[in-house]
């Protein structure tokens, strides 16, 4: 699994975005951040949990100069029908059908066949600046991904459980 | 052509899972008898002693096969409830769990993964429908599976006695020697032979003959085991009195 400091391997993928399939270009996108997040499969119970909860927070990833693409195995047709299933996904869902990509970032399992539940940030040089990855049974926090890019745009010393409003580091601290 | 009855079907079901009991209990009283007798007969020359003993057997071995199929049983319905009840709290307390897994299995068993994932969130629609579901298709359980212990061993012990009959009521109804062996023998042979056929039946072969001869040779092998087991204990018999 790639960390930070690793450059983000490039990609340019198939994906359904709002409603109909397009391309999705690494190279292309020009936001500050780039969050991309790695699910198992479309048609499942766990990951729409956190497809919707991503998609429900796109405005404030987007007031955070932050692009969301999510990426499974799953291909495009499999995207747009789930993306339809799930009311409509407004950051693209791209289509990873041999797990290419996920190779590429270290988060594919061969047991399952499928993308473990990983989560980077690239920064604008497309450099991993955060990555994590859960195991597949449990959905990640939306909330505390949205923490992260928000710290990692203050370009501070952000202390544990820092959010926005809390003095940043480092000072004079009694532990 | 007619439709399915699934309520009849089940309850053929349930009257065929009476067919271990009952094929294992006639089994077991056949063979038994068959071999005490031969056993006795070639360790005691009195036929009424032989018919006394094998009487004696035979009670004592349908009560105590009621009561290992009535205990095995019980036992296995009390583990099979346990782990039921595991599951069933399972599925209330980690619902997501249950759901992957049974979408998993229907879609290993040839359904689309969007047919899968539609299918188990129908059923989601009742925790009754998706546990019981789940329960089948992801460990193999259900609640079918739960026997009932004093049937069981009601119709173990009664299948034993009614197969400890066959070799018994010639042997003591011919009371010509070696001929009353001869005809527990043929008796056996010829229910042996009638219950693999049965077997066969019931399974729908059409080489029915088969199980009948594997039945009939298991016989005539354990007999033979129990005559020559009683040759060679015989003199222990006559040095003793």
């Amino acid at each position: 699994m790639l960390k930070p400091g690793d450059p983000a391997p490039s990609f340019d993928l198939e994906c359904a975005l709002d409603g109909r399939i397009a391309r999705c270009s690494l190279a292309k996108i020009s936001s500050e951040l780039v969050l991309i997040f790695f699910y198992p499969r479309d048609f499942s119970f766990i990951c729409p949990t956190e497809v919707t909860g991503f998609n429900k927070a796109l405005k404030e990833f987007t007031a955070e100069q932050t692009t969301i693409a999510g990426v499974s195995i799953d291909g495009v047709d499999s995207h747009l029908r789930w993306a339809r299933e799930l009311g409509g996904i407004g950051y693209p869902l791209l289509a990873d059908p041999d797990g290419k990509l996920a190779r590429a970032y270290g988060v594919f399992d061969d047991g399952q066949k499928v993308a473990l539940r990983a989560t980077f940030v690239l920064d604008r040089k497309r450099k991993v600046v955060y990555a994590v990855s859960c195991p597949l049974n449990v959905g990640r926090s939306v909330i505390e991904t949205l923490r992260i890019v928000r710290a990692l745009r203050t370009g501070q010393l952000c202390p544990a459980d820092w959010t926005p409003g809390v003095e940043f580091g480092p000072v004079d601290r009694e532990f | 052509m007619a439709a399915i009855d699934p309520a009849e079907k089940r309850r053929l079901f349930e009257r065929l899972s009476s067919v271990r009991e009952i094929v294992f209990g006639v089994q077991d009283g056949v063979l038994t008898t068959a071999g005490v007798l031969c056993g006795l007969s070639g360790a005691v020359s009195q036929h009424s002693q032989v018919a006394l003993a094998a009487l004696a057997s035979t009670a004592a071995g349908a009560l105590s096969m009621a009561a290992g199929a009535y205990l095995g049983t019980r036992a296995e319905t009390e583990v099979l409830r346990a782990e039921l009840e595991r599951v069933r709290l399972d599925a209330a307390a980690q619902p997501y769990t249950v759901q992957e897994g049974l979408l998993d299995e229907l879609c290993k068993e040839g359904l689309s993964r969007e047919a899968a994932y539609r299918t188990v969130r129908l059923l989601s629609s009742s925790p009754q429908a998706l546990t019981s579901t789940a329960e089948a298709k992801m460990f193999g359980l259900g609640g079918a599976m739960l026997g009932r212990p004093a049937l069981d061993g009601i119709v173990m012990g009664i299948a034993f006695l009614v197969g400890a009959l066959v070799p018994l009521l010639p042997y003591i109804l011919i009371t010509v020697p070696r001929f009353d062996l001869g005809g527990a023998l043929a008796a056996t042979a010829l229910t042996l032979f009638g219950v693999g056929y049965f077997e066969g039946w019931l399974a729908h072969r059409d080489d029915r003959w088969r199980p009948g001869i594997r039945f009939l040779a298991i016989a005539m092998g354990a007999a033979a085991a129990g005559y020559l087991i009683g040759l060679a204990i015989s003199p222990l018999g006559a040095t003793a009195g």
